[in-house]
C-alpha cells in the first residue's frame, strides 16, 4: 500500500469519510482530522511502513502534505 | 439559601437483555435473568464464569464509528446511556448560547477504561511493542466518560468523576443531586458505567473468592442474595444514565417528571477494607432519611445492595432492621442484582433506575431465585414475585462499597 492508500484507509475507518474525498488539496482538519486523530494517524504510519518520525516534524495540513511527509521518510529511511 | 426540589426528568441505559427501559423493566419484574455463561478464549486459562454483558450494544451503531473510536468500551456505554436519558428528557441536544454554563456531569465508574489499559499492557509485554497508541491515556482515563458526555451535550458546568468501587455512581448521583437542590446546577446528568471483563480486572475478582461459580446450565440463577445458597455475586458490564433538573426548570418546560430526588447520605464504616459494618450502613441509611425529611414508616420499597455475598447480605439486613424497627417486618426489600448483575460502577445508577420505575410504575420488581432464604437475612418483607398495583411513596436504593464507603439515595413518587 502506499500513502494515500493508508492514509485512505485510516480516514474511511476512523472518520467514515469516503475515499474519493482524500484528494491532495483536501484540508486533513476539514476531514475531520484534529490533533489527537493526527497522532493516531502518525502512529499508523509508523507502525504500517517500519519508519520513524521525529518529534519536530511540521504538522502537515493538507493530504499532500502529509503524503509528502511520508514519502519522504520512506525514502530517507530506506538507506 | 432555600433548597430546590430536584426533578428526575430523564432515565436511559444499555440494557443487557437488549431492548429499551420499559423492556427491561418488565424482564425484571418477569423475574428474567439478565446473567449469562462467559468462556473466553485467553490462553493459556480461560476466563469461565457466570456474567452480564451487553450483546445487542454495537458501539459503532450506537454513536457512530468517529465517536466510539475515541473511546474505551466504559466510556461507549456512558455515552450512550447519557443519549438515551438525554433523549427522555426532551432536553435539546445543542447548546444555545451560555445557558448550559451551570449544567454539568458527575459520572461513577470504578474502573475506568481497563480495556485500554489491558491492551497497552499485551502490546508492550505480549507482542513485544516499543511504543502504544496515542489515544491510550484519553482512553483510559477515569474522567473520559464525564468529558466525553459534557462535550457532545454541551454542558459547561462541573465535569466530574467518582470512583467508589460499588458506590461509585450513588455517590455521583447524591453529588450531582446536592448540586442541583443547592442552585448550583440547574441540570446534571448523572448515571455510571463499567466494563469489568479485561482479563486481569476479573481474574483480580476471582482471587478475592466473592464471585459466583456457574456453567452454561447453572449461570442464570448464580446470583442469590439473601439465600442460604448464595456463592457470591457476578459481575457484569452496563451503563446507567439519570437527568437531575430544578423543578421549577422541568415544569416551566412542561417536562415528564418520573419521579423525585430527595435525599442521599454517604458514611464510611472507617474498619475495615472488605468487610461492611452494620454500623457505617445504618448512619447512611439514617442521614439519608433524615436529609429527604423521610420517618421510616414513608419508606414502601428499598432497593437492597444485595450482592450474595456471605458476609454482605447479613449486615445489610441487620442494618436496615436497626434503622425501620417495627416497620422492617412489613418493608418491601428486594435485590435485582440476582438479574442484571453487579455492575460496579453501574450498579448504583442501574439500580436507581429500578427504584424510581418501582415508584413511577407502583411495582415492586423481586429478588429473584430465592426459594431458600438464609435465616440470617431474615427481618424484612422479601419480595420474591414482582408486586404490581403498590401505591408506592418513597423508596431507598442502598450502595456499600469495598473501601467500607456507604451511600444512599431517596426518592419520592410524583402524585402519591
Amino acid at each position: 500500500m502506499d500513502s494515500i492508500g493508508l492514509i485512505r484507509e485510516f480516514l474511511q475507518d476512523r472518520l467514515g469519510v469516503e475515499p474519493e474525498n482524500v484528494i491532495p488539496e483536501a484540508s486533513l482538519a476539514e476531514l475531520g482530522v484534529d490533533s489527537l486523530m493526527m497522532l493516531e494517524l502518525m502512529f499508523e504510519f509508523e507502525d504500517r511502513f517500519g519508519v520513524k518520525l521525529s518529534s519536530d516534524l511540521k504538522t502537515p495540513q493538507t493530504v499532500g502534505e502529509m503524503v509528502s511527509l511520508m514519502d519522504g521518510l520512506i525514502a530517507s529511511q530506506k538507506h | 439559601m432555600s433548597q430546590r426540589r430536584v426533578a428526575i426528568t430523564g432515565l436511559g441505559l444499555v440494557s443487557p437483555y437488549g431492548g429499551d427501559l420499559a423492556d427491561f423493566f418488565a424482564r425484571l419484574c418477569a423475574g428474567k435473568s439478565a446473567v449469562r455463561y462467559l468462556l473466553t478464549d485467553d490462553l493459556p486459562r480461560p476466563l469461565s464464569i457466570p456474567f452480564v454483558s451487553c450483546p445487542g450494544f454495537d458501539p459503532d451503531v450506537a454513536l457512530g464509528k468517529p465517536l466510539a473510536s475515541m473511546m474505551d468500551r466504559f466510556a461507549q456505554l456512558a455515552m450512550a446511556a447519557a443519549f438515551s436519558a438525554w433523549n427522555d428528557s426532551g432536553l435539546p441536544r445543542q447548546a444555545e448560547g451560555d445557558q448550559r454554563d451551570d449544567w454539568g456531569v458527575a459520572w461513577g465508574t470504578a474502573l475506568g477504561g481497563t480495556l485500554a489499559y489491558e491492551k497497552g499492557y499485551r502490546e508492550l509485554w505480549q507482542k513485544g511493542r516499543e511504543r502504544l497508541s496515542p489515544l491510550s491515556v484519553v482512553l483510559g482515563m477515569n474522567n473520559a466518560a464525564n468529558a466525553h458526555i459534557s462535550i457532545q451535550l454541551g454542558l459547561g458546568g462541573v465535569s466530574m468523576s467518582h470512583t467508589v468501587a460499588c458506590a461509585s455512581s450513588a455517590i455521583a448521583i447524591g453529588e450531582a443531586f446536592r448540586r442541583v437542590r443547592s442552585g448550583e446546577a440547574t441540570v446534571m446528568l448523572t448515571g455510571g458505567s463499567d466494563v469489568p471483563q479485561a482479563y486481569g480486572v476479573a481474574r483480580a475478582w476471582e482471587a478475592l473468592r466473592v464471585m459466583a461459580p456457574g456453567d452454561a446450565e447453572t449461570s442464570a440463577a448464580a446470583c442469590k442474595p439473601f439465600s442460604a445458597e448464595r456463592r457470591g455475586l457476578v459481575l457484569g458490564e452496563g451503563g446507567a444514565a439519570l437527568v437531575l433538573e430544578d423543578w421549577d426548570h422541568a415544569v416551566a418546560r412542561g417536562a415528564r417528571i418520573h419521579g423525585e430526588m430527595v435525599g442521599y447520605g454517604t458514611t464510611c464504616d472507617h474498619s475495615h477494607l472488605v468487610r461492611p459494618e452494620a454500623a457505617g450502613q445504618i448512619r447512611a441509611i439514617g442521614l439519608t432519611l433524615a436529609d429527604a425529611n423521610l420517618n421510616p414508616g414513608d419508606v414502601d420499597y428499598v432497593n437492597a445492595h444485595g450482592t450474595a455475598t456471605a458476609e454482605g447480605d447479613p449486615v445489610e439486613i441487620t442494618a436496615l432492621k436497626a434503622v425501620f424497627g417495627d416497620r422492617a417486618a412489613a418493608l418491601p426489600v428486594s435485590a435485582t442484582k440476582s438479574m442484571h448483575g453487579h455492575l460496579l460502577g453501574a450498579a448504583a445508577a442501574i439500580e436507581a433506575i429500578v427504584t424510581i420505575l418501582a415508584l413511577r410504575e407502583g411495582t415492586i420488581p423481586p429478588t429473584a431465585h430465592l426459594a431458600a432464604l438464609d435465616p440470617d437475612c431474615a427481618g424484612v418483607d422479601h419480595v420474591t414475585t414482582a408486586r404490581h398495583g403498590q401505591p408506592l411513596r418513597a423508596a431507598l436504593s442502598n450502595s456499600f462499597a469495598f473501601g467500607g464507603s456507604n451511600a444512599v439515595l431517596a426518592f419520592r413518587a410524583v402524585d402519591v
